[in-house]
């Protein structure tokens, strides 16, 4: 069976989201939450002899970004259901306190695989991350499947 | 351990043990953006979702993942560059995790290490396996 979708939709940029400000609190309690001690997330001075020169927030963070109203409105749904199947991440450049973050997203691939268990669909969205100086921060690609 | 040179394919990371209380998800999901997703929050909203209770965000398990990575790599000045994170099974909290990898390639031309990374739960059960790369500066 083939997945029944307007080629067209791949590759075509659906979502920019508003800028939003990162706080040197938001990335303190993200460290908090997470248990981070790493000194190149933590302490000023330790971080200036790290290989970002000065505090970042761990790149992790890069995933707490929210995607606006038109992601899942954009991405094509099959069969029953489905679920968040995973991330595959790149880490260009660290978020900084006080940058002004944008997501601009975008369906990369969409196929079917015929496994034991019956035909599963795939759904890839790419999220980029952008800051304030149009510099990459990461690369998002959410991973969506279920069976057809 | 102090530079790519003194890392070899087999290397354990890990194992490290892992609970995460109800409130401890609830504390990521006040940072990260996700206080209003019920599923992630309320057991009672969240059964009504055809779930077992709340449910860990598959980005605090990516969270978790990646700082065992970049606190093995910190003390080398490696950076995480990639990571890929695959959910196998919902991750519960109040359950006692163990968070381990080991060291899969190492490439000294491009000054990086792979490495294979994973959730497991009391049973053996891997709910969430991963990749990452880690880059390491030129050779002193």
């Amino acid at each position: 069976m083939a997945l029944d979708f307007d080629p067209a939709i791949i590759g075509k940029i659906f979502e920019e989201t508003d800028p939003v400000a990162v706080s040197a609190q938001e990335i303190k309690d993200f460290c908090a939450a997470v248990g981070e001690t790493n000194p190149w997330y933590t302490d000023e001075e330790a971080a200036r002899k790290g290989p970002y020169g000065e505090l970042v927030a761990p790149p992790l963070f890069a995933l707490t970004f929210r995607n606006g109203r038109h992601f899942f409105q954009n991405i094509p749904r099959f069969g029953k259901g489905g679920f968040d199947a995973g991330r595959d991440v790149e880490f260009i450049n660290p978020v900084r306190a006080g940058d002004q973050i944008t997501l601009v997203s975008h369906v990369k691939e969409i196929y079917e695989k015929t496994g034991r268990s019956g035909a599963m669909y795939f759904v890839t969205v790419r999220s980029t991350v952008k800051n304030q100086k149009n510099e990459v921060v990461a690369h998002i690609d959410h991973r969506f499947m279920g069976r057809l | 351990m102090h530079s790519l040179e003194d890392v070899q394919i087999g290397d354990n990371i890990g194992p490290e043990p892992l609970f995460l209380s109800k409130d401890r998800v609830r504390a990521y999901c006040n940072a990260a953006g996700l206080a209003g997703v019920p599923r992630f929050t309320d057991d009672e909203l969240a059964r009504k979702e055809g779930l077992p209770g709340m449910i860990t965000p598959g980005n605090m398990s990516a969270a978790l993942v990646g700082k065992l990575v970049t606190d093995w790599a910190q003390p080398m000045n490696g950076r995480l560059v990639r990571l890929g994170t695959t959910y196998r099974s919902p991750v519960l909290p109040e359950h006692h995790l163990t968070l381990q990898g080991f060291v899969t390639q190492v490439d000294h031309g491009e000054r990086t290490a792979e490495l294979d990374i994973w959730i497991e739960n009391e049973d053996g059960d891997r709910l969430v396996t991963a990749t990452a790369t880690v880059k390491f500066p030129p050779k002193a």
